[in-house]
């Protein structure tokens, strides 16, 4: 059985983005824009995810003369089978905000 | 004249600015010390200066037009976030390197000025800053090097004190090299140079740490001009031979790649460094005791052993390796292992001139004793091989691939025969 460090928030997210369609190869700017993320987070989930085998990358091909051809990403075998896991796994329980930035309330009674 | 021949005489001339600045900042010292200036006593110093500073600033401008040729075209067509972005991955790992195209290629799809500079700012802190691996192992190595530096600081306070400045950079710098290897090992592996290189390169760097270390318990000072207890090896100077040999040792132990691959500038490194070395020896033994007191002193062979010796040996490999990279990175291994055992033989030879009575190895004067050869063995072998030999290098390198680069140009000009 794999077995996998549990990834960040920011991996996660990227892993079931590439999940939604696991054949479809995705191009790094188009993850940035779906995801709302920017390239200094995005890229360096690529690199490890690409480092653990759990992306497989390529380039583009017949791209015209005048155009770079565009690195892609979709998830391997066991990049898919952690998607399956995470995407199986219940949300995570959000962040709780900074006690400063906490707006407190008083306790309202049952039924107020 | 279009964009890139425009960029590309600007970066020319700024590189011959560049390459000319230290001669400038020599002439503005030696000028300043000379009290009153004379004028003519200044007009003399410029005109040495300029001199010693053409083949610096004629290297600049073959280096940087041999740059421009390849990259030139390429990066006239950049705006300002792709520049930002080239920049930073050009300091991508080897292993790293194709993210930089990929990154680039990204760039090139996204519109709006604001997002471009958005998304490689991003790319660039990526690039500059990659994940790096094997976290646990960084950390101990660095919690290592931070050890070392505290023991150094004990050790010297204890047993070395004139020493202490030195040892605490070169640990230092030897440490953060270490983590940086360790932090880079995961992808790169271990590039080692070859056993003849790497070998004269740690014994170079292990006999001038020896010398360095005994001059420093045995001469820490000396009867300066003007005090009588001048220091051996003063702050600054000992951490420029700390920069200079933990750089020396890095190089020979774990090279970048791009310097590997090519034997031939290799080997011509190592003959031209043994080359240089032994003339030095030979002229301080067999030449320099049949001049008269006046006239002794190493001075001349650190002008005279580059031209000799780097400058016909960098373009012998560029010629035999067919291009300029050959003699230059021939030069590179050349002046990395020259620099160490250039100190150390001016600090072994400084206690032969001190027994047989002569004075101080750079110019004959003294006698003062034998601690005013530290500094001297510092400052002038690395600021002639920075300033002088490099250049030669540069300029041989250059002349020796001319005829690789004519038949190139033929070849591309003469029409493919058809069958």
């Amino acid at each position: 059985m794999l077995s996998f460090r549990h990834p960040s928030e920011q991996a996660t997210a990227v892993v079931l983005a590439l999940a939604e369609e696991p054949a479809t190869w995705r191009y790094g700017y188009e993850l940035c824009q779906r995801l709302d993320l920017q390239a200094g987070r995005l890229y360096p989930v690529l690199m490890r995810l690409a480092d653990r085998g759990l992306l497989e990358t390529a380039w583009e091909s017949d791209v015209p003369a005048d155009r770079l051809p565009r690195h892609l990403y979709r998830l391997t075998g066991p990049g898919r089978v952690l998607a399956g896991r995470l995407a199986a796994e219940p949300p995570a329980r959000p962040t709780p905000a900074p006690v400063a930035g906490r707006i407190r309330r008083r306790p309202r009674l049952e039924g107020t | 004249m279009n964009r890139a021949r425009r960029l590309g005489l600007v970066g020319g001339l700024a590189a011959v600015a560049l390459a000319a600045t230290p001669f400038a900042c020599l002439w503005a010292l030696q000028a300043r010390d000379a009290e009153p200036p004379p004028a003519n006593v200044v007009l003399d110093i410029a005109i040495w200066m300029a001199v010693f500073g053409s083949p610096a600033m004629l290297a600049a401008w073959l280096l940087w037009r041999a740059w421009w040729r390849q990259a030139g075209e390429r990066l006239s067509a950049l705006d300002g976030p792709g520049w930002l972005l080239a920049a930073a991955a050009a300091t991508l790992p080897a292993e790293r390197r194709h993210w930089g195209p990929a990154m680039a290629a990204e760039l090139a799809q996204v519109q709006g000025r604001a997002a471009r500079w958005r998304f490689a700012a991003g790319c660039a802190r990526t690039a500059l800053f990659p994940p790096r691996a094997g976290g646990a192992a960084v950390s101990v190595t660095g919690a290592l090097a931070v050890g070392a530096i505290a023991a150094a600081a004990v050790l010297t306070g204890a047993a070395l004190p004139a020493g202490r400045a030195f040892a605490l950079v070169l640990v230092g710098l030897l440490g953060g090299l270490a983590t940086l290897a360790v932090a880079r090992s995961r992808w790169a592996g271990w590039t080692a140079p070859g056993p003849a290189l790497t070998g004269l390169g740690q014994a170079g760097v292990t006999a001038c740490l020896a010398l360095t270390v005994y001059y420093l318990a045995e001469h820490p000072a000396y009867g300066g001009v003007d005090r009588a207890d001048a220091v051996s090896l003063p702050p600054p100077t000992a951490v420029v031979l700390a920069v200079a040999l933990a750089g020396c040792l890095g190089l020979a132990l774990r090279p970048p790649r791009w310097l590997l691959p090519d034997r031939t500038a290799r080997w011509f490194g190592i003959a031209m460094a043994v080359a240089l070395v032994g003339g030095f020896l030979l002229d301080a033994r067999l030449v320099q005791p049949g001049r008269d007191p006046g006239g002794q002193g190493m001075m001349g062979y650190l002008v005279s052993g580059p031209l000799l010796v780097i400058l016909p040996g960098s373009a012998l490999a560029a010629a035999v390796g067919r291009s300029l990279r050959s003699g230059l990175w021939a030069c590179a291994w050349a002046v990395a292992l020259a620099a160490p055992l250039l100190i150390t033989a001016w600090l072994a030879e400084a206690l032969h001139w001190d027994q047989v009575g002569r004075g101080a190895v750079l110019d004959g004067a003294g006698p003062m004793g034998v601690g005013v050869n530290l500094a001297d063995a510092v400052w002038w072998p690395l600021l002639f091989l920075a300033l002088w030999a490099v250049p030669l290098g540069i300029l041989g390198a250059a002349a020796g691939s001319w005829r690789a680069r004519r038949r190139r140009a033929r070849r591309r000009a003469s029409p493919v025969p058809t069958a």
